[in-house]
Parts: C-alpha cells; structure tokens; sequence
C-alpha cells in the first residue's frame, strides 16, 4: 500500500470509530529483520519493498497526526521473534509466508533460529476528543 | 515445519500497554490475515470484524473463529457504519 492509500485507510478508520475510541496501530519498522542463532546475528532477511512500505507506514501516522485528524497518546517499540527449529525451516518458512521475500545468510549456523523485526506499536486517539 | 511467532509474548505485551483489556469492546481489525493476533483477544471482545484481502487466511479465520465477522476484503472495501467500532487494530497492515 502506497502512502496515500495508507493516509486513506487511517481517514476510514476516523470515521469508523466511535468518539471516545481509539485506532491501534502495529507496524514493523524500517530496520531490516535480522537472522540470528544462539544470539549470533547470521544473515537477514531481504525484502524488495520492506524497508520502503514500512517507512512510509511511519510517514502516514505523521502525516495524520500533523493534520489533526488523530493525537498519538501511546507509543512503543518491540522485538517481534519467529523461531524455528533450523536456519533451513525458517528460511522455507519465511520464503512461503511471506511477500517477496528471501533469506540472506552470510554464516552457518546449527541449531534454532530466530528472525527479529522491530516493530512499532501506538494508541491513537481521534483528535477532538481529549479535549 | 515447526515455527513459533512471538513465543516471548511481547507483541501481547505491547497491545496490553496499549489497551488493557477488550472486554465488551466492538473491535475491527484491518490485516487480520488468519486471526494470529485475533484469537488472541477474541474471547473478550463484543464482536470483531476483521478483514484481510487475502480469501485462504480469512478462511482459516473464519474456520477457526466462527463468531468472528471476517470478510476478504481490502480496507478500501469496507463499508460500515460510522462510529460504529470502539476499536481500529491495524495489525501489521499500514
């Protein structure tokens, strides 16, 4: 999604709730998700518009908030794991779920894997109604 | 295949931060694919729609969550009543 379809959906949202309610937002951030074994970043995983799409995710909220159409009341980052057994499993598990996606691996590594994406998460309120 | 997401809990913990409960709250949550984070909260919540453009994950939710309103269908699709939610989860979705 472009970020006028995603400025479009947060408008949508406004509208869909009710005064008094709020507008829940996670997204990853721009940072690369990374590939790690027992602690040991190992490689990363590659996606074509990741980076982009998510920072333009963080360019709508803005844009929004700077229009007064929300007031973020709440906000905080966390670290999102996806564990599997093997670097194999979880590339295979990467590259069927997710879009476009494919594993960089620049060490071996044996034993159970994770990939780590650094996500956002924040409570939007529609503006107006703090007041 | 074996995977676990977020066995840590730290997306839950988040939301939790975020909005303590969804007990008796109408909630739409847009990019639910196939209810990871739904069957999470859905016990508590008064209703949920949730929508994903993607047919098979909203199949499996709906399978799985049957008193769930879920509908395969992009956000600009949606039509629903204004202020008709108390809660908008984009969840991983913008």
């Amino acid at each position: 999604m472009a970020i006028e379809g995603m400025v479009d959906a947060l408008r949508r949202a406004r509208r869909w709730v009710r005064p008094q309610g709020c507008v829940i937002d996670l997204h990853p951030t721009a940072m690369v998700p990374t590939i790690d074994v027992g602690g040991q970043v190992i490689g990363f995983v590659e996606t074509p518009d990741g980076p982009a799409r998510h920072a333009a995710a963080d360019a709508a909220v803005e844009d929004v908030i700077r229009q007064r159409l929300f007031v973020r009341t709440a906000s905080s980052m966390f670290d999102f794991y996806t564990w599997a057994d093997s670097v194999d499993e979880l590339r295979e598990h990467i590259e069927e779920s997710w879009c476009d996606a494919g594993v960089v691996v620049h060490a071996a590594g044996r034993g159970r894997a994770r990939v780590r994406e650094r996500v956002r998460a924040a409570k939007l309120l529609v503006a107006g109604d703090l007041d | 295949m074996a995977v676990f997401e977020d066995p840590e809990g730290h997306e839950l913990a988040a939301l939790a931060q975020l909005l303590p409960s969804f007990a008796g709250l109408r909630v739409l949550e847009i990019g639910a694919g196939d209810g990871r984070l739904t069957r999470r909260y859905a016990e508590q919540a008064a209703s949920i729609v949730a929508i994903d453009p993607d047919a098979d994950d909203i199949a499996v939710l709906r399978d799985e969550l049957p008193h769930v309103d879920a509908r395969a269908i992009g956000v600009a699709d949606l039509t629903l009543p204004d202020a008709s939610v108390d809660v908008v989860l984009f969840a991983w979705s913008l």
